[in-house]
């Protein structure tokens, strides 16, 4: 095992030295170091270069067919969309198509917040209506008031006495 | 080699966008560490074709693992370890290579010559091709795969330990076995 680690130099120093100085008398040893060392460049020789052209694109397509979280596909999507037209126009996109979800997403919860806002300030008004109707009579001076309408009224009636 | 246990900043970088989903980062990657991957899975089932679908599915089970993959080992012997356990595992299923186990495998060390010198010279360059295939083919994947990785890949014992999982001296005596047996292969091809 020594000859193989000391091909391979995988003794620490003094082993190293050791067998240095073994091989320098041995002649068996030396025969069988060289006999390792061909063995290594003949098996060298023999490997084939694999074939590896299309490898890389072949994984990768693979990897892009597995299912994947939707937010490793947001990220993907607008990483391609930045490579393709550049980032500002992706990121604008990205943010157009939050915008958009966030709208459909709040609509019908905003709807019933405006509603309930209508509601509530129609009771406002209600109660300033009846808490302050000089308050109306002042915003409305130019249109009849119930005041106005019960003056015409009692004209009216004046006028038909008289005739 | 990279060195094991380390990564530089553009790896680390490379392999945290292939967790979030990019995969033209892992492509970086897969470029990076494919001939490698091909060759620890050939050194072990010896078939190329059989050793590139083995490293494709390497490259698969390494993206879909990736967010198990720590950095205490450096990615390159993570990816080894993956494409030789796949090998083994592999080379077990369609198995159907005559081996020599324990016993038959001493009895065979016991036989060999233990001197001369390049018993190799006076072999014909084809012959000892087809020879030497053939001797690889009759080890284990085990022994083969040892042998392969150091002659070949030309990796230390020390990265040979960490990607077949198995303690320094193991190596060694794999290795050990595994020249011996080749040896002996090839100096009955040069006495014939």
């Amino acid at each position: 095992m020594m000859l193989g680690a000391f091909e391979d130099s995988e003794l620490e120093p003094n082993e190293m030295q050791e067998v240095a100085f073994h091989l320098a008398r041995c002649e068996s040893c030396t025969g069988i170091l060289a006999d390792y060392s061909t063995l290594g460049r003949n098996l060298r020789s023999i490997a084939p270069e694999p074939m590896l052209a299309g490898f890389s694109s072949a994984v990768v397509a693979r990897v892009d067919r597995l299912p994947q979280p939707v937010t490793a596909r947001i990220a993907r999507f607008i990483r391609r969309q930045a490579d393709a037209v550049g980032s500002g126009v992706a990121w604008g996109g990205a943010v157009a198509a939050v915008a958009v979800a966030t709208l459909v997403l709040i609509t019908p919860y905003a709807e019933q917040f405006a509603n309930r806002g209508t509601h509530s300030t129609a009771s406002i008004a209600r109660a300033e209506h009846g808490a302050v109707p000089a308050a109306n009579q002042l915003a409305t001076a130019d249109e009849p008031t119930m005041a106005d309408n019960d003056s015409h009224a009692d004209i009216s009636r004046l006028e038909s006495e008289n005739h | 080699m990279r060195t094991p246990g380390r990564q530089d900043g553009d790896e680390a970088e490379l392999i945290e966008r292939s967790r979030k989903g990019d995969s033209e980062a892992f492509g970086v990657l897969v470029e990076r560490y494919q001939r490698r991957v091909v060759g620890v899975a050939m050194a072990v089932v010896h078939d190329q074709d059989d050793a590139i679908e083995l490293a494709q599915e390497t490259f698969i089970r390494a993206y879909e693992n990736l967010s198990k993959f720590e950095s205490r080992s450096s990615f390159s012997t993570w990816l080894y370890r993956i494409a030789a356990n796949l090998a083994i595992d592999f080379w077990r299923r369609e198995g159907r290579h005559v081996v020599l186990h324990g016993e038959d495998a001493d009895a065979e060390i016991s036989k060999l010559p233990t001197s001369q010198g390049d018993a190799f010279k006076e072999v014909s360059r084809s012959e000892l091709s087809a020879r030497l295939k053939q001797a690889l083919e009759e080890l284990t994947p085990e022994h083969r795969a040892v042998i392969l990785l150091r002659e070949v890949e030309g990796m230390s014992y020390d990265e040979i330990s960490d990607v077949l999982q198995c303690p320094r001296g193991t190596v060694m005596s794999r290795l050990h076995y595994a020249r011996t047996h080749l040896r002996s292969i090839l100096k009955d091809v040069a006495g014939s």
